[in-house]
């Protein structure tokens, strides 16, 4: 094999292991670099060592990040799924009032709904629990998006798996369980799971309403050292540890279920 | 097998009739069901098989009417097969969990029994090496071959097919038919929509004939290629057998 073959990929070429390792290596070297560069353009020195002065601090705030995640993804799942049922409801304000919904949260940006319902919906309503008021607007964002992926996925059910079902003496309960559903969940778990990265991200904005995750640690940190360059290469390091697993994961279920469907 | 139809008439939601007033008793093995497209054939296949119910009129099979009540209608489902033009399998399970299913959750065989029922139909048709496939990596004629083992499993006393056979090319078609053929030898009843005329001639024994909603002739099929009663069955045969078969 030539040389050249190990970084030059054939048409019909399967990549081994190996060529997979050095590539990927050379792609992340030449990132780094370039932020290397950029840093030596500005000659920063960069300096990590205060981080461990406050990795109890950095610890809480990370799992409070994945706490907010998780406890969000139940949520907005939770919503997603209502308001998708919603949306095909025969009774039309329900319906509609789920569409409305889902184009609100979906077309302005989170930054001002966290503002709106902080201060005008948090404060009338007398939800002064930060984590809890941000963990109920992250929801109601994600739980938009979700809502449109589990309608896509109810949409794509073609009417003959339904008719089949029936033919072979399904039930309706029947028709859900062992048919409809499994059809949704396989159609929608890549999505969903690369929602979830979008939940872990966004709920960086949850910082501006003070709620002491990640972000709003290495913010306090940074504006107490001024170390702002070494806390938000780090944070984005913290960030990618949760994001990239997922992403992975994303892959994963694509190339699973490509053939399944 | 003995069907017999009492008026059956189907209106969907506007006024057009479907099907018109359609009468008729037969005694038969297969009976095929053709005519020119939009004439009703689907509706008629589906009633029969209680996918759907008639607007008025009533439906026996062997001097057993059909009572198109839900409660009632999901036993009758359970006595037939039916396979679809396409489309029919389970997208989310494989060839051997496709015909699983009805065995285990309908019929209630315990999944070994049931394993045991789609393997040996399966490899009797020539599909054990896919059984493990899912319907988008099977071929149109598989996918055919597939739902009708799904159908036959749960030893149906009739069997249903709207025109199995039309999505496929020709060699796939020759495997489909030969499979129905031999089911058919094998004293399975059965009710088919087909364009295939051949097959409706020679392995069908009666036939009736469906144009614009009405029942326009009935009879042993051999009887109506030959000599036709109706002008419409002349010309609708000149028309498809103008290429011979
Ligand atoms: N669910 C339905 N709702 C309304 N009209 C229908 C429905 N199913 C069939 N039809 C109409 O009934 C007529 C006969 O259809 P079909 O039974 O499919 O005919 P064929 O199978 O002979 O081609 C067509 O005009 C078709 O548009
Ligand atoms: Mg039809």
């Amino acid at each position: 094999m030539a040389l050249y073959r190990v970084f030059i990929k054939g048409t019909n070429d399967k990549i081994t292991l190996l060529q997979k390792f050095l590539n990927i290596v050379i792609a992340v070297a030449l990132f780094l670099l370039f932020f290397f560069f950029s840093a030596k353009r500005l000659s920063i020195n960069f300096d990590f060592s205060f981080l461990w002065t406050f990795r109890y601090r950095l610890i809480q705030g990370f799992a409070t990040t994945v706490e907010l995640s998780l406890v969000s993804l139940i949520l907005s799942l939770l919503l997603g799924f209502l308001s998708a049922m919603a949306n095909n409801s025969r009774i039309l304000a329900i319906s509609y009032f789920s569409k409305v919904y889902v184009q609100f949260f979906r077309g302005t940006p989170m930054i001002m709904q966290i503002y709106l319902f902080f201060y005008i919906v948090g404060t009338a309503w007398g939800v002064d629990n930060r984590f809890l008021a941000g963990v109920l607007i992250l929801s109601l964002f994600e739980g938009a998006y979700i809502a449109e992926i589990i309608r896509g996925g109810i949409d794509s059910i073609e009417p003959t798996q339904l008719e089949a079902a029936k033919a072979v003496g399904l039930e309706a309960g029947q028709t859900l369980r062992l048919v409809v559903l499994p059809q949704i969940i396989k159609r929608t778990l890549p999505a969903l799971a690369g929602q979830f990265a979008s939940i872990i991200k966004d709920s960086s904005l949850l910082s501006l309403i003070s709620v002491i995750e990640l972000t709003q640690t290495i913010r306090e940190i940074s504006a107490s050292n001024f170390a702002i360059f070494e806390s938000y290469i780090f944070l984005g390091l913290l960030y990618l540890s949760l994001t990239f697993p997922i992403s992975m994961y994303t892959r994963y279920l694509e190339g699973k279920f490509s053939y399944e469907n | 097998m003995r069907i017999e139809l009492a008026g059956v008439t189907k209106i969907f939601t506007d006024e057009k009739k479907v099907l018109d007033n359609i009468s008729f008793i037969e005694d038969f093995k297969a009976l095929a069901i053709i005519g020119p497209s939009g004439g009703g054939k689907s509706t008629l296949l589906r009633i029969i098989g209680g996918l759907i119910s008639p607007t008025t009129g009533d439906v026996f099979l062997d001097g057993n009417k059909i009572i198109f009540d839900e409660r009632y209608l999901i036993q009758h489902r359970r006595q037939i097969g039916f396979v679809f033009q396409a489309k029919g399998l389970f997208n989310h399970l494989n060839a051997q969990q496709n015909v699983m299913l009805p065995l285990v959750n309908v019929h209630g065989y315990t999944k070994a029994d049931a394993q045991k029922i789609a393997n040996r139909l399966l490899a009797r048709f020539g599909l054990s090496a896919d059984k493990h496939k899912f319907p988008n990596e099977l071929s149109g004629g598989q996918q055919q071959r597939v739902a009708i083992v799904r159908a036959v499993a749960v030893k149906p006393k009739l069997l249903l097919l709207d025109e199995p056979t039309s999505a496929l090319d020709p060699e796939l078609t020759g495997e489909v038919l030969a499979m129905l053929n031999e089911l058919r030898y094998d004293g399975l009843n059965i009710i088919l929509v087909t364009h295939e005329m051949g097959f409706a001639k020679k392995a069908c024994d009666k036939l009736i004939f469906i144009v614009n909603g009405r029942l326009a002739e009935y009879g042993d099929s051999e009887r109506l290629f030959i000599r036709p009663h109706t002008a419409e069955l002349a010309s609708f045969l000149n028309r498809v057998l103008e290429w011979g078969i």
